[in-house]
């Protein structure tokens, strides 16, 4: 029976083609310098310049985490292409018509098509390729209700004020060694601007693709709601399949200010290498809200790709009244591991959080959780609710939940929960009889496990995730 | 003794009483029963002052206190007691330590001196016994670890302790096979003493066999809708809460 | 000179034949760094408090003008008091029941010491700093040894006390034999500026049963650093108790092995903290073979400027399959000063297991604080009385009724000053 599953998890990656696009590529390289070079190909003004220097001088102090329970190489930051644009990208195309059709044709196989009158209605696309962003649709109908979404890089350039004010402001430059080095180098990402009361009348998307060979990526991303403003934002990674390991070290800022709510959802599906562990992205990204008084920021994510995840989607509930939350699939399989999980900081009063994490290890995978939350001595009445689910499939996997719990305030209440349970034989009889292959029985299962988690991504991402998950468990059952 | 007077009350923001009306006095028995959903256990609830169920109109005397500003503890120092349908476990701490605790309290309340250990001891001896309770019950975990009829069996023994002037039984027939119906009815008959008044809340009549009620109320929608003696309740066992125009559908399946 | 240079000055002065495992330790302190709040299992515990301190050579013990008053009313317990870390009963005397060997470094026979050697820092080679710095340092091991079969009705309590400005280190090695039974109670004990080590380490043999009790009892400005290693082996059966209270500095790890089939453990920990005291549990449960069961409660309640320190590992080797295990960590924080951090962690490396883990901090259970409510008793005593409630479930849980009866005014005694606080 396990061989069945090991099979049916045994699948291709389908988004590893590599696509042969002409690009100008920096050698790599790390130091100063470079970082000059980034810094002009974006016609940065001095004081960006100054930052990412003094980001790059943070980050020579600092060294790399080792707390997380994953297993790699030494990184050689010397041997990482800092940035790689498509040539057809020099001049930037104004509209869709003058966008290469070679990179029209990339996103086309992802399955993302771009023109507007293609797509699903009430969904616009931020797409970054390597080191640039190459199109942002529907921008004109987001600018009608005062909504911004650009690349960050053009919001550098166009609203200084606002990315001045707001960059660095909850991951600080030198939070930690990923974010410090992202603060120095990273190229693009977008940025989203929703002003006060205004509910953005359509999904905002970013999808982000790894093209070139031995490049890092390292997108940053800031979104700030106004007050009593809401947005939903979906992202979504793809890179293709490569022998050697790709760096990905995202950052991503988000700000609710009083009364706003954001929803952030993520379908990561980097390569994850091979199943003996050769190749695929290490994702290793720092994403953390800050939301004042009343503001909710719901994260969810499905993580499905990468060789190593590294990622703690926070909130810091610094508002009173203020609502975090995090729902979480990591299915890891072949060798990925995966170390990720949230933390919920409680700063405020009557704040609350809600953790639901799901956790799928098969192969010789390790599938971790690692979670804190945190009761400020002024959290008065403050709540938490955590439930940790780990599925295991095959006894050569690992399943870990390491939930941190710090309480300062005797009227806070966190209660954390873990069970561990796996697909077991008598399920797969059961479904098996009522006339299911092992396969979709299987997909069953865990999407059942799953549901909790699917139930809080937007309708165009259930079916996507889903679809990601069955493709994960997808194979020849003999 | 207890007055309620177009009381309305709501749990999460559904209204649950309507507009409820009734008047009980001293000794007297009162049966409340009506289909499941009709708010029977609420009652319960909102005469002790349960956080949660909020009252929304209406009057409460008990005894000549507005019984909806006092507290929880108040009430029951007061002598409101409610029998609990599914009493709570609480592991760690004991009967014993409860009970004397909670005599204690309401003595105080009646400015008697607090009873010593020893008699204190034979009172608590006299309660199990009368409900058949064995002693040792007195220093478990207060309901740890007890069968359904042995936590209906130790409320009453609370009630006995505790000499309420109103005692609330919220289904304490609920689960309990013959011989626990006659333990627990007994243990309720041996405080009818013509003072003190009881509200029985029961779905089935049977109840009523082993303690006989001076009146019947049936409640359905958070009211009061029909009011009898003990023939309506034998009515009822007969023909359902259709006869009343009453969904029968929640009876039939409880 | 570090206060690490120190301890391994003075170790390489010792010379018994315990010496080459002595050196061993040494070797490793050598290479060990110093615990500082980034390493992670010292992340929540400070060790300034030591860092002031000068080690002091250990004086040859005098025991206090006046003997502690140990006894347990009612207990009839074969009693072994350490003061200072010196054993002050003389084991040659005692009556033991048959099956019942005890030795110590000095009285060991040739055989005695292989055996000791065999255990020493064996039952958990991978320990912390501490437990090396008493693998150096420790001036009296008690070895006890109970022949298979053998069913030693006394329970023996080992007792350890420090006095005012002493340091005591010694090591408890405790072999259980086959299908034997025994109970062991330790207690440790100092209210007064000292530092003190003390590891336990034990060996439970096929179908054997162990009724332990660990009653961590420093408090006020002594620095303390204890635990003690269970290894079971196949149907090997521990039922455990422990108790923390917090003092300048406490640390406890405990830890069960699981190398045999079939094991089962079961360990209750309660820890209830005041002033500004500090109390660090670690307990790392290791299943290494399959069919194995642990179930593990720890409670803990922490007033006025205390600090609560929990790390609850459960870990499953590959391999170990069938195995059943949980624990819940349930704390209660009265004081805005206060502080709890628990962190229970589960490893699994194998799929047919079935295990939770559940941490909470600060509940109030509305339901109950309702019903006593009922019943006449007003809030804040009703939380008192659930609060206390809470830990007594576990003091209920004690198999040996006296001792259970010998701690429960004590702790609620305890319990009565943190409220008050």
């Amino acid at each position: 029976m396990t061989e069945q599953i090991d099979q049916a998890l045994s699948r291709t990656y389908d988004a590893g083609f590599i696509s042969d696009i002409e690009s100008e590529t920096f050698a790599a390289e790390l130091n100063e310098d470079v970082i000059r070079r980034i810094s002009a190909m974006k016609n940065e003004p001095d004081w960006m310049l100054e930052w990412r220097l003094r980001a790059y001088q943070n980050w020579l102090t600092m060294t790399e985490p080792e707390w997380a329970h994953v297993h790699y190489p030494k990184i050689n930051y010397q041997a990482i292409s800092y940035y790689s644009a498509p040539k057809s990208m020099k001049d930037k195309p104004k509209s869709l018509d003058e966008v290469d059709p070679e990179l029209l044709r990339v996103y086309e196989k992802l399955g993302i098509p771009l023109y507007e009158q293609e797509m699903l209605a009430g969904v616009a696309v931020d797409v970054v390729f390597d080191s640039v962003s190459v199109v942002t649709t529907f921008r004109e109908k987001l600018q009608e209700a005062g909504v911004i979404f650009c690349p960050i890089s053009e919001a550098i350039q166009t609203y200084p004020e606002l990315v001045k004010k707001y960059l660095g402001s909850v991951v600080p430059r030198s939070d930690n060694y990923f974010a410090a080095l992202n603060s120095a180098v990273f190229t693009d990402g977008s940025f989203v601007y929703i002003p006060k009361g205004v509910r953005c009348p359509m999904e905002l998307s970013t999808y982000f693709r790894i093209n070139e060979q031995n490049t890092g990526q390292f997108e940053r991303t800031l979104i700030i709601a106004d007050e009593g403003s809401f947005v939903s934002y979906l992202e979504g990674c793809t890179a293709p399949q490569r022998d050697e390991n790709q760096l990905h070290a995202a950052v991503v800022e988000l700000i609710a200010m009083d009364d706003a709510q954001i929803k952030y959802s993520t379908v990561q599906n980097w390569y994850p290498g091979d199943e003996h562990g050769k190749g695929g992205i290490y994702n290793f990204v720092t994403k953390r809200a800050l939301c004042h008084t009343n503001a909710k920021v719901s994260w969810t994510q499905v993580e499905t790709g990468s060789a190593i995840t590294w990622k703690y989607p926070s909130c810091i509930l610094k508002g009173d009244n203020s609502v975090g939350e995090f729902y979480s699939v990591a299915l890891t399989r072949g060798r990925q591991q995966a170390d990720t999980g949230t933390k919920m900081i409680h700063l405020g009063k009557n704040t609350k959080s809600t953790i639901i994490a799901k956790g799928i290890s098969a192969g010789h995978s390790n599938n971790t959780y690692r979670g804190l939350v945190h009761m400020g001595p002024k959290a008065d009445g403050a709540r938490n609710f955590t439930q940790c689910d780990s599925l295991l499939i095959g006894d050569l996997c690992g399943a870990h939940t390491f939930p941190y719990i710090e309480s300062r305030n005797p009227s806070a209440k966190v209660e954390h929960e873990a069970t561990t349970s796996k697909v077991g034989d008598d399920q797969l009889f059961l479904c098996q009889q009522r006339g299911l292959d092992a396969e979709k029985a299987v997909s069953m299962i865990v999407n059942g496990f799953c549901k909790a988690v699917f139930k809080e991504l937007p309708m165009e991402f259930a079916v996507e995730a889903g679809k990601l998950l069955e493709i994960s468990l997808e194979g020849s059952v003999g | 003794m207890l007055t309620i007077k177009n009381l309305h009350a709501s749990v999460e923001q559904k209204n649950i009483l309507n507009g409820l009306n009734l008047s009980i006095k001293q000794g007297e028995v009162h049966a409340i029963m009506g289909p499941n959903g009709a708010g029977k256990s609420t009652l319960g609830y909102v005469l002790s002052g349960r956080d949660g169920y909020q009252v929304t109109d209406g009057e409460v005397d008990f005894q000549g206190n507005n019984l909806l500003e006092l507290d929880v503890e108040q009430r029951a120092r007061h002598g409101l007691f409610l029998a609990f349908q599914y009493p709570v476990e609480i592991p760690g701490v004991s009967n014993m330590e409860l009970m004397k605790e909670s005599v204690n309290a309401v003595r105080q309340h009646r400015a008697e001196t607090p009873l010593t250990a020893a008699e204190f001891l034979k009172k608590a001896k006299a309660a199990c016994q009368q409900v058949q309770l064995p002693l040792e019950f007195l220093k478990r975990g207060i309901n740890e670890g007890f069968s359904g009829g042995e936590k209906k069996r130790n409320e009453i023994m609370q009630m006995i302790l505790l000499e309420p002037s109103l005692c609330i039984l919220d289904e304490s027939d609920s689960g309990l096979d013959v011989d626990a119906l006659q333990i627990v009815a007994n243990g309720v008959n041996s405080q009818r003493d013509g003072k003190r008044s009881f509200i029985v809340i029961t779905h089935y009549q049977r109840l009523l066999d082993f303690i006989e009620p001076d009146f019947v109320h049936i409640l359905a929608n958070g009211k009061i809708v029909k009011t009898g003696d003990a023939a309506l309740a034998k009515q009822i066992e007969k023909e359902g809460y259709a006869f009343l125009g009453l969904d029968n559908s929640a009876e039939a399946s409880a | 000179m570090t206060w690490l240079q120190q301890v391994i000055d003075r170790g390489q002065q010792i010379d018994d034949w315990l010496s080459p495992l002595r050196l061993q330790a040494i070797e490793t302190l050598q290479q060990a760094a110093w615990p500082t709040r980034r390493t992670e299992s010292w992340k929540y515990t400070s060790l300034a408090a030591l860092e002031q301190q000068q080690l002091r050579l250990a004086q040859p013990a005098t025991p206090p003008a006046e003997p502690p008053q140990t006894a347990i009313p009612g207990l009839n317990s074969l009693d072994l008091l350490f003061v200072n870390g010196v054993l002050q009963t003389d084991i040659s005397q005692l009556p033991l029941a048959a099956g019942l060997q005890l030795h110590t470094l000095r009285s060991a026979s040739a055989i005695q010491r292989v055996i000791t050697t065999s255990m020493y820092a064996q039952v958990k080679p991978q320990r912390h700093l501490f437990g090396l710095v008493n693998d150096v340092l420790a001036n009296e091991v008690l070895f006890i040894d109970i022949a298979h079969d053998s069913h030693i009705e006394q329970p023996i309590r080992i007792i350890s006390r420090v006095s005012e400005g002493q340091e005591s280190h010694h090591r408890v090695l405790v072999r259980v034999g086959d299908r034997a039974t025994v109970t062991i109670i330790e207690q440790t004990q100092s209210e007064h500026a000292s530092f003190s080590t003390g590891f336990t380490e034990i060996e439970l043999g096929e179908q054997a049963k162990l009724e332990h009790y660990r009653l961590v009892m420093h408090t006020r400005q002594a620095i303390y650093f204890g635990g003690c290693h269970i290894c079971l082996h196949d149907k090997a059966e521990l039922n455990s108790t422990m108790l923390g209270y917090g003092s300048e500095l406490s640390r406890t790890d405990i830890d069960i092995m699981h190398n045999g089939q079939h094991a089962r453990a079961k360990l209750n920990a309660i820890y209830l903290l005041g002033e500004s005291e500090h109390f660090d549990l670690h307990s790392t449960i290791e299943h290494a073979k399959p069919h194995g069961s642990t179930e593990e409660n720890v409670r803990g309640i922490v007033g006025d400027k205390a600090n609560a320190v929990f790390n609850g590992r459960i870990h499953i080797h590959r391999g170990a399959q069938k195995t059943q295990a949980a624990l819940q960590n349930r704390n209660l924080l009265l004081s805005r000063r206060g502080q709890i951090n628990t962190k229970p962690e589960l490893e699994i490396y194998a799929d047919d297991v079935q295990c939770a883990h559940g941490a909470t901090v600060a509940e109030i259970a509305e339901e109950a604080l309702y019903y006593l409510r009922t019943r006449g008793i007003c809030r804040s005593k009703a939380l008192i009385m659930l609060n206390f409630g809470f830990i007594q479930e576990l003091i209920n849980q004690m198999p040996n009724p006296l001792l259970a009866q010998w701690l429960e005014p004590q702790l609620r005694a305890r319990f009565k000053e943190m409220e008050v606080r």
